[in-house]
């Protein structure tokens, strides 16, 4: 009888491990392609009358993803980031991965709305290798922490990955009211995503206050400090700074 | 029954055959029945009771080479006589499977990612040696003043299975998770190195960050040295490379604030 129960737990793993198998050959990569498509997905295409064809695999995907929760773990370890409710690796992995899953899933249903030409896997696909731009802008701006830096880095390439996923977008869609709609809300939400793990996620208040005040700044301090009362302090400092470099 | 469903554990044993198994199960009394079954190879379907025992069957000519015969001898010799049982069991590291000639050979492979790695020497799980560096992991952090045991604990589980996912999804012939456990726990010494000299210096500085990264790459170096070379997935090598480095950097982050 214990050999029934033991069978029936090998099936039941069995069946699980059938389902792992489906996403199989979304993973058959070389290393040459998914370095060629990381430098791709920071090139915006220029012919936007043909749809353009976007690369269904998932491990260029998974890996950016888990480099951006590595980075903000580095960088909010490096900032002394104090989280009360919950963990950092919690909350690293649950915005990454959230924004990866979430958004890809809303600008799908947007897609499936302003009958666009993409399937989930190829929104994942391109949502994820969008993140590179993110990464690199966060990478670099974690570790050098000059404000103006951080606002070129993301008009800069911010901008570019979002060009080329709107270019591409664009090309699979006919309408112009269609179109609009899905790339401002895919610009707008992958341009806010960078400027808010910017702010969020690292020491940059005390910058900010400076900046605003006088032309000497002073150097960072490093003081741990709650989340969200400085999520309120930097959205208020945000919409200034925004305001006075327009 | 019982026994052999825990006995999943493959010890590479060169020295044990099917024919050492039918020698010397002449010599059990009680279990002629089952060697009078394996023998005469009948075609019928076995009555219930005695389903179990041809499961063994199958199970037993499946493994060449294996450590039936020890397990297999306390248990049914004890019934016979005590005195002859003690004298006829084999080892007590043989028979918990750590084989100290093996655990150091992977210890060399690890600690040398230059010279290309035998892929067969994977073949067996052996968690004696990762448990040894997890635990010297968790002392040397101990000995920091930090008390992660937990951590290392929660993030080699977790890094295992995902480890094991990808590399299911990523290569023709599976893995099982005590090969990537055993893998990935051996390629934890360079860390254990650099949370030993956490102790004579801080790693805060750049220093510190230089001789991190220079570990993690050792380390995931020497994990997807490993592994392509016993998956077959020669080109793929940076991909693997690349998840571990992730995973190690990890450890390192632990080690060093």
């Amino acid at each position: 009888q214990m050999w029934q129960v033991g069978k029936r737990q090998a099936s039941r793993a069995f069946s699980l491990y059938a389902n792992i198998d489906i996403l199989r050959p979304y993973f058959d990569v070389e290393p040459v392609q998914v370095r060629a498509r990381l430098l791709e997905s920071m090139i915006p295409v220029k012919m936007i009358n043909f749809p353009q064809k976007i690369a269904g695999e998932l491990y260029g995907p998974l890996m950016l993803v888990f480099t951006l929760v590595a980075i903000l773990l580095h960088g909010m370890k490096t900032s002394d980031t104090i989280i009360r409710e919950g963990t950092l690796m919690g909350t690293a992995i649950g915005t990454c991965f959230g924004y990866w899953l979430g958004v890809s899933s809303f600008i799908y249903f947007l897609a499936y709305l302003c009958n666009a030409q993409i399937t989930m896997v190829q929104m994942l696909s391109l949502l994820g290798y969008g993140l590179f731009g993110h990464c690199i802008t966060l990478f670099v701006t974690y570790n050098i922490h000059f404000h103006s830096l951080f606002y070129i880095f993301w008009l800069s390439v911010g901008g570019l990955s979002t060009l080329r996923m709107v270019a591409v977008l664009v090309s699979r869609t006919v309408g112009h009211t269609q179109r609009l709609i899905l790339c401002g809300t895919l610009a707008a939400l992958h341009m806010l995503f960078l400027l808010y793990l910017h702010f969020a996620y690292h020491k940059v208040v005390e910058g900010i206050l400076d900046t605003l005040e006088g032309p000497n700044m002073l150097p960072f301090q490093r003081v741990a400090r709650d989340i969200p009362v400085v999520s309120n302090a930097v959205l208020n400092t945000t919409a200034k700074a925004v305001a006075l470099t327009l | 029954m019982s026994n052999f469903e825990q006995f999943h554990v493959d010890f590479y044993q060169s020295n044990y055959t099917i024919d050492d198994q039918e020698e010397d199960c002449n010599r059990y009394g009680p279990n002629e029945k089952l060697c009078g079954r394996r023998k005469s190879q009948t075609g019928e379907q076995p009555p219930a009771d005695a389903f179990v025992p041809s499961e063994m069957l199958l199970t037993s000519q499946s493994y060449t080479g294996q450590i039936l015969q020890p397990t297999y001898s306390p248990n049914n010799l004890s019934h016979l006589s005590y005195t002859d049982g003690f004298d006829e069991e084999p080892p007590l590291l043989e028979e918990l499977g750590i084989n100290f000639e093996h655990i150091w050979q992977k210890t060399l492979t690890v600690l040398n990612p230059m010279k290309p790695a035998d892929g067969s020497i994977m073949n067996e799980t052996d968690l004696t040696g990762p448990m040894i560096f997890c635990l010297a992991l968790g002392a040397t952090l101990l000995l920091a003043g930090k008390v992660h045991f937990g951590y290392v604990y929660g993030m080699s589980a977790i890094g295992c299975l995902a480890m094991h996912a990808l590399l299911n999804l990523m290569s023709i012939p599976g893995v099982s998770h005590g090969c990537v456990a055993s893998v990935l726990g051996y390629c934890l010494l360079p860390m254990v190195i650099l949370s030993s000299s956490a102790l004579i210096f801080s790693l805060q500085g750049i220093l510190g960050t230089l001789l991190a990264l220079f570990i993690i790459g050792w380390c995931s170096l020497s994990a997807s040295k490993i592994f392509t070379s016993s998956l077959a997935m020669e080109g793929q090598q940076l991909l693997i490379a690349y998840p571990c480095a992730l995973l190690y950097g990890l450890f390192a982050l632990l080690t060093i604030f």
